[in-house]
């Protein structure tokens, strides 16, 4: 009798507990309007659902699950645990499904981008959804007079972009739904980034960083450099580089230049001008055995309420190229607005 | 024998000071008071900053690193905190909300949600532009500080006396030489002013922005323009980080005056230091308004 009393006032105050520390919820959202040439389509990527908390003075999760607006079901995209105090030599973990320290864009959430959706090589070599494996990461900061943090970790399984679909439909911009067939079990990859940031003074920044990755069949190493120009609040100019190196082979990396290698690259420069409004450019580069790619692109943002519910315009042009020797043969003009809204803390910020 | 004994004496005095990092100026300029040459200190958020959007930089991480004090404004002003410091991996950092033992305005009542705007769950958090709350944070500060270094203590309390004098005769002279501008009426850009406003015996009429962190609406600049003419209000104050536009716009089509106000240490020219902070404040306000002081 008494060990059910002692057992259920331990419950209860678990329960207790539990109540008097929830975890953030956030939902974000959103509608987007597709016109590629003369055929527009309205759709939405459905809601994404943000749990976010600490679970003890040392360590936070963060659970991020996908509903795509379709039959599909929820999806899990990420769901890790990061320890970030208490390990010694200032020693960082994530553990679960989340995704890597992979070159900048890797670890951006979709809605975070000022130009709608990710650069189309960065998706074609990354995924749709970009590489979110199981595994474990570990990550230090450097004992040297700036912030440089190294990242390493072993996952379960690797990259597996579009490009390895079928060549002849990669340039399909209407395979929008195809959700994460990006990833496909493989032994082992192992992924790694060193990145250094500097103050140049209290509103110029820099940040560079270098990165590598090796799965069972395949490789990339990659490079990034962030500047930001940011005088006060309303007011910021950002200028962002990225570049992918990745090759892939079926029988062994000796035939690596008989098979699939691409090199994909964006540049960005984003400029906010006050408290509601911002303008940017973006050009992407996606060189490939058979097909080039070449899209820049002029976006606008428009964020009434601080974060928590933004318009975005993008108008470009993806100028697909056949090597070798042959012109440019085809040509998209592509205009996408967004409204994306958020409920709860995770927002779509501009920071 | 001795030679050492002296290097190792001054090693001890360059090296091991209390290493502080602070969210604001303010509460960085009153570390820097009481810790005297026993600390260091580093302010993340700048004087002419907005203290509620502070964007995450790593380089704030590393300042955070190897700091042995953190001292946050909290009631969710500086929720940005929390991720430099468990980005800065330190694990031996003593985190310091200073809201502790403040009396809190504007503790809002019922349903809290996002129809109110950025509004702060657990009361406004601008406190420290009560000089009264200047004197409470500074002896939190003198008790964290006297943790952290136990040997220094008589020296930390000597400070935050001389500070608590100094504050207490500040305060003195500003109630006699800004006795004039009790119960002026004034209109907010934002709401970081009850505390202030509470002090000094202002009246805040309106804010420009309809709720918290909303930009001012066409509607909402129609009534304020109705209301400046109807109850003849004289000034309308914003922190030093927002555009002078909307206030401008106001004055002219009323007359009225705008300024700008230093919400923080170093936000304005003259506010260099806590107490400089209202006394700079306090001559643009008496000046805006026409009123004597000396």
């Amino acid at each position: 009798m008494l060990q059910k009393l002692v057992g259920g006032l331990i419950f209860s105050g678990i329960l207790f507990s539990q109540t008097t520390a929830n975890p953030q919820f956030s939902v974000i959202g959103d509608l987007v309007m597709d016109q590629i040439n003369d055929s527009p389509k309205l759709s939405s990527s459905g809601v994404e659902i943000a749990i976010q908390g600490n679970v003890n003075p040392f360590a936070r999760a963060d659970v991020y699950l996908h509903k795509h607006n379709d039959e599909s079901p929820i999806e899990l995209e990420e769901a890790v645990l990061t320890i970030e105090r208490g390990l010694p030599l200032g020693l960082g973990l994530r553990l679960g499904k989340f995704r890597p320290d992979l070159g900048r864009i890797n670890k951006v959430h979709a809605h975070l981008f000022p130009f709608i959706e990710a650069p189309t090589g960065m998706k074609k070599v990354l995924g749709e959804e970009f590489w979110a494996p199981t595994g474990v990461e570990a990550n230090i900061l450097l004992p040297l007079p700036w912030y440089s943090n190294v990242s390493v970790g072993y996952f379960d399984s690797g990259i597996r972009g579009d490009i390895h679909e079928g060549e002849g439909e990669s340039h399909d911009l209407e395979q929008n739904h195809d959700h994460n067939h990006g990833e496909e079990k493989q032994d082992f990859a192992l992924s790694g980034r060193w990145s250094h940031f500097f103050d140049l003074n209290d509103i110029n920044h820099i940040e560079i960083g270098t990165s590598g990755y090796l799965g069972d069949k395949n490789i990339l190493i990659g490079a990034d450099l962030k500047y930001k120009w940011r005088p006060n609040k309303y007011k910021s100019l950002t200028l962002e580089v990225e570049i992918f190196q990745y090759a892939c082979w079926d029988d062994g990396p000796e035939d690596l230049y008989q098979n699939n290698c691409t090199g994909t690259y964006y540049g960005m420069v984003n400029y906010q001008f006050n408290k509601s409004y911002n303008i940017g450019v973006i050009g992407e580069v996606w060189v490939h055995q058979e097909e080039d790619e070449i899209s820049p692109a002029l976006f606008i943002g428009y964020s009434p309420v601080e974060e928590s519910a933004v318009f975005r315009l993008k108008i470009g042009q993806v100028n697909h190229f056949y090597l070798p020797g042959e012109d440019k043969i085809k040509q998209d003009l592509i205009v996408t607005a967004q409204l994306i809204w958020s409920l709860g803390p995770h927002k779509p910020h501009r920071y | 024998m001795k030679k050492q004994i002296i290097l190792f004496t001054l090693l001890s005095f360059c090296f091991g000071k209390v290493r502080v990092v602070t969210s604001t100026t303010d509460l960085a300029d009153i570390v820097k008071t009481i810790g005297g040459d026993r600390v260091t200190v580093t302010s993340i958020a700048r004087g002419n900053q907005d203290p509620h959007y502070v964007e995450i930089l790593p380089s704030y991480m590393f300042k955070v690193k190897k700091a042995d004090i953190y001292f946050m404004v909290g009631m969710e002003l500086d929720l940005w905190a929390k991720s430099i410091i468990n980005g800065s991996r330190n694990r031996h950092i003593d985190v310091v909300d200073c809201s502790i033992e403040i009396e809190k305005m504007e503790i809002p009542t019922g349903t809290v949600d996002a129809r109110m705007g950025d509004i702060h769950r657990f009361g406004n958090p601008h406190y420290w532009l009560d000089p009264k709350n200047g004197k409470r944070i500074a002896k939190l500060i003198a008790e964290k500080l006297t943790n952290a270094e136990p040997k220094s203590s008589d020296l930390f309390r000597q400070n935050l006396d001389a500070f608590n004098l100094q504050l207490d005769k500040a305060i003195l002279d500003w109630e006699k030489r800004f006795v004039n501008l009790q119960g002026k009426k004034l209109i907010y850009y934002h709401n970081s002013w009850p505390y202030f406003s509470n002090f000094f015996g202002l009246e805040t009429v309106e804010f420009l922005e309809p709720k918290p962190g909303i930009t001012p609406s066409p509607a909402k600049l129609n009534h304020i323009i109705q209301r400046i003419k109807s109850d003849d209000i004289m000034v309308i104050a914003s922190e030093s980080y927002f555009s002078d536009r909307v206030p401008k716009f106001i004055a002219s089509k009323t007359g009225v005056k705008t300024v700008k106000l230093a919400q923080s240490v170093g936000a304005m020219e003259g506010a260099d230091s806590y107490i400089h902070l209202f006394e700079t404040n306090l001559k643009i306000l008496s000046q805006a308004f026409g009123v004597e002081h000396d």
